[in-house]
């Protein structure tokens, strides 16, 4: 990371439109050489968040370095231990979470070059626009924080891992819609996990049929039915948001906890896992050839 | 399990009402309750924040189907969800004495954005297989936490502003335009502004409603024009963020983009079938080749849309007319 240049970045979170992206993201930005913020794309900004704790930089900045510094040379590993410690110290609501501004305002101003670092490709040299502002699932921190907002079990950050054991199947997961029902969430990413303990070869290809064949297989069953979840308790986690004002930055070397909004029920997952695993067993495998990834090391 | 294999369902469609809603306790008002739109604004003009919508439900399934049809176990499930924010939420509703299907669904204000989709789903066990799905409601519902008027179908959103002295930085750039469109400023509409410092007067007669005949001809071309202009950038930016299956098909996509798509594609690409324009669009866009010769196709798509043509012949008979009614 050294060889980027340094970043003037501002002390509190706010929001940055779309077309500010459009507008101000230049090749010298997406290449890594400079990340000078012209006062125009400052004027852009829609506006800046209150200065409540849970919105200053700072604690996302320490992370961000602490992160590029840890995983020189290997960046894919960072989202792992990214995803957790980014949703743990950016406390917020879904609502809050799905505004693109934030994501927008944070790839921009606070810190590109962690975009350029973590998603620079091998061959075109530049971080692509998706990456700064884009859909939940390649927005380079949208991408880690809803991870983390849809694999965890509760405040139980762990199944978070084994959803990023294959970079290169993390999308096809993350987009579907079936996996807003938490068990179904949950299920693939207990598959997931067997695949990397097992080793399988051409494990990613695996996980993208499996993604596949659930979604089909969603289209005529209804998992909640199947494998009824338990309520998610939304006040535990408006406590979590608040506990935010005098909560320590999150540990480096051990999980943070999550929002104690409830854990997904055990026996519906122990219900779909079968089922999804017959499902993989039954589908088509099919072996992709590597385009230019943006992701890999 | 062979969830691929066809099996019976339903073949009427089933009927699901929103009741009534309450917020925080309090009921919402019915004139924000529309049923023939099918749609509920949750916005309160004059009252703020708000935690907790708890949705009141109905539905008629056809009974005598649900008696003897080859299912067992049929549970009448309410689905609550949202896109943009990955929510699904759901809730069983049980069977009241008088035939229909109720119960109630809530909606957690920081768990929804813009709008929320309510649906109902007529879940059963077929031939051995639990938890198929064996009905649905026809159209979903829609909830809109923004909008204080239920309306399903949100037009282009007009916002007039001085250019040069606008709150949206980005707009100053443009202070010499009449207008401009923005499709990316929010995602869930396109939206025009109307600059009201760059041809003065011209707001003035696009709001107006009456005047001579010159202006009436003005404001319709002008507004098929800006029209056009609008048509032409949902095109583009729907046709730009197409997201791919792992095979590399492009998938229809959500939001206003899809009756863009589906509106404009049998004329930017006659004769083929949608996936097929899908497709082929996406090929041409992405290669580049014949992407040029596309830009006619599109304007011509964009023009039948806005009536150009119309709006145009109707104007030049007017100025005619004038000309030859002058002494």
């Amino acid at each position: 990371m050294s060889e980027l240049p340094a970043v003037d970045f501002p002390a509190v979170l706010g929001l940055l439109p779309d077309t500010a992206v459009t507008k101000h993201l230049s090749h010298a930005v997406q290449a890594g050489k400079d990340f000078f913020v012209p006062s125009a794309l400052r004027r852009a900004v829609d506006a800046e968040f209150e200065d409540q704790p849970r919105w200053h930089v700072g604690p996302v900045r320490v992370l961000v370095d602490e992160a590029m510094d840890r995983f020189e040379g290997r960046r894919s590993k960072a989202d792992v231990w990214l995803a957790p410690r980014l949703h743990a110290t950016l406390r917020m609501t879904r609502a809050e979470a799905a505004d693109s501004r934030l994501w927008n305002y944070l790839a921009m101003l606070v810190a590109p070059d962690y975009v350029v670092w973590r998603h620079r490709g091998s061959k075109s040299g530049i971080a692509k626009t998706s990456r700064f502002s884009g859909r939940h699932d390649l927005q380079a921190f949208a991408r880690l924080w809803w991870s983390a907002e849809l694999f965890r079990d509760g405040s139980d950050y762990r199944p978070v891992e084994p959803f990023w054991a294959y970079q290169d199947a993390v999308n096809s997961i993350m987009r579907l819609e079936i996996i807003d029902h938490r068990p179904t969430a949950a299920a693939m990413v207990r598959i997931v996990e067997r695949l990397a303990n097992e080793g399988v070869p051409n494990a990613s290809d695996h996980v993208n049929g499996l993604s596949k064949a659930v979604n089909a297989a969603g289209s005529t069953l209804v998992f909640d039915v199947i494998a009824p979840d338990s309520p998610v308790d939304h006040d535990a986690r408006l406590d979590w948001i608040a506990e935010s004002a005098h909560a320590a930055e999150v540990p480096w070397d051990r999980l943070p906890d999550g929002p104690d909004d409830g854990a997904v029920d055990k026996r519906a997952v122990d219900v779909l896992v079968p089922m999804f695993e017959k499902l993989l067993a039954e589908a088509p495998l099919r072996v992709r050839s590597k385009k230019d990834a943006d992701d890999d090391d | 399990m062979r969830p691929f294999l066809s099996y019976p369902r339903i073949p009427d469609t089933v009927e699901l009402e929103i009741v009534s809603v309450s917020v925080d306790g309090r009921d919402l008002p019915y004139s924000q309750i529309s049923r023939t739109e099918k749609t509920v604004a949750l916005h309160q003009t004059g009252r703020g924040d708000w935690d907790l919508a708890t949705l009141h439900l109905k539905a008629v399934l056809p009974d005598q189907e649900i008696a003897d049809g080859p299912w067992s176990d049929v549970v009448c499930l309410a689905v609550l969800s949202e896109n943009s924010t990955n929510v699904r939420s759901t809730a069983r509703l049980a069977k009241g004495r008088d035939g229909t299907w109720q119960g109630k669904i809530e909606l957690v204000r920081g768990r929804h954005l813009r709008r929320a989709v309510l649906s109902l789903a007529v879940v059963g066990e077929v031939n051995g297989v639990p938890g198929r799905a064996i009905g649905k409601s026809e159209a979903p519902w829609y909830l809109d936490l923004k909008e204080s008027t239920p309306r399903r179908q949100r037009e282009i959103k007009i916002v007039e502003a001085d250019f040069r002295e606008a709150s949206e930085e980005w707009l100053r750039g443009f202070k010499d335009s009449a207008w401009v469109v923005a499709t990316v400023e929010d995602p869930e509409i396109p939206i025009v502004y109307l600059n009201t410092s760059g041809v003065e007067g011209l707001v003035e007669v696009l709001n107006g409603t009456s005047g001579s005949a010159a202006e009436k001809v003005l404001r319709d071309t002008t507004t098929s024009q800006i029209a056009q202009d609008a048509w032409i950038a949902m095109f583009h930016t729907a046709v730009s963020n197409l997201d791919q299956d792992d095979d590399g098909t492009p998938i229809m996509p959500t939001g206003w983009q899809e009756p863009v798509l589906k509106m404009m594609l049998p004329d930017v690409l006659p004769g083929r079938q949608l996936t097929d324009a899908l497709r082929e669009i996406n090929e041409c866009r992405t290669s580049g080749a014949g992407w040029a010769e596309l830009q006619t196709n599109i304007q011509f798509a964009a023009g039948k849309r806005s009536q150009i043509a119309k709006k145009l012949t109707g104007a030049v008979r007017t100025v005619d007319r004038e000309e030859r009614s002058e002494p």
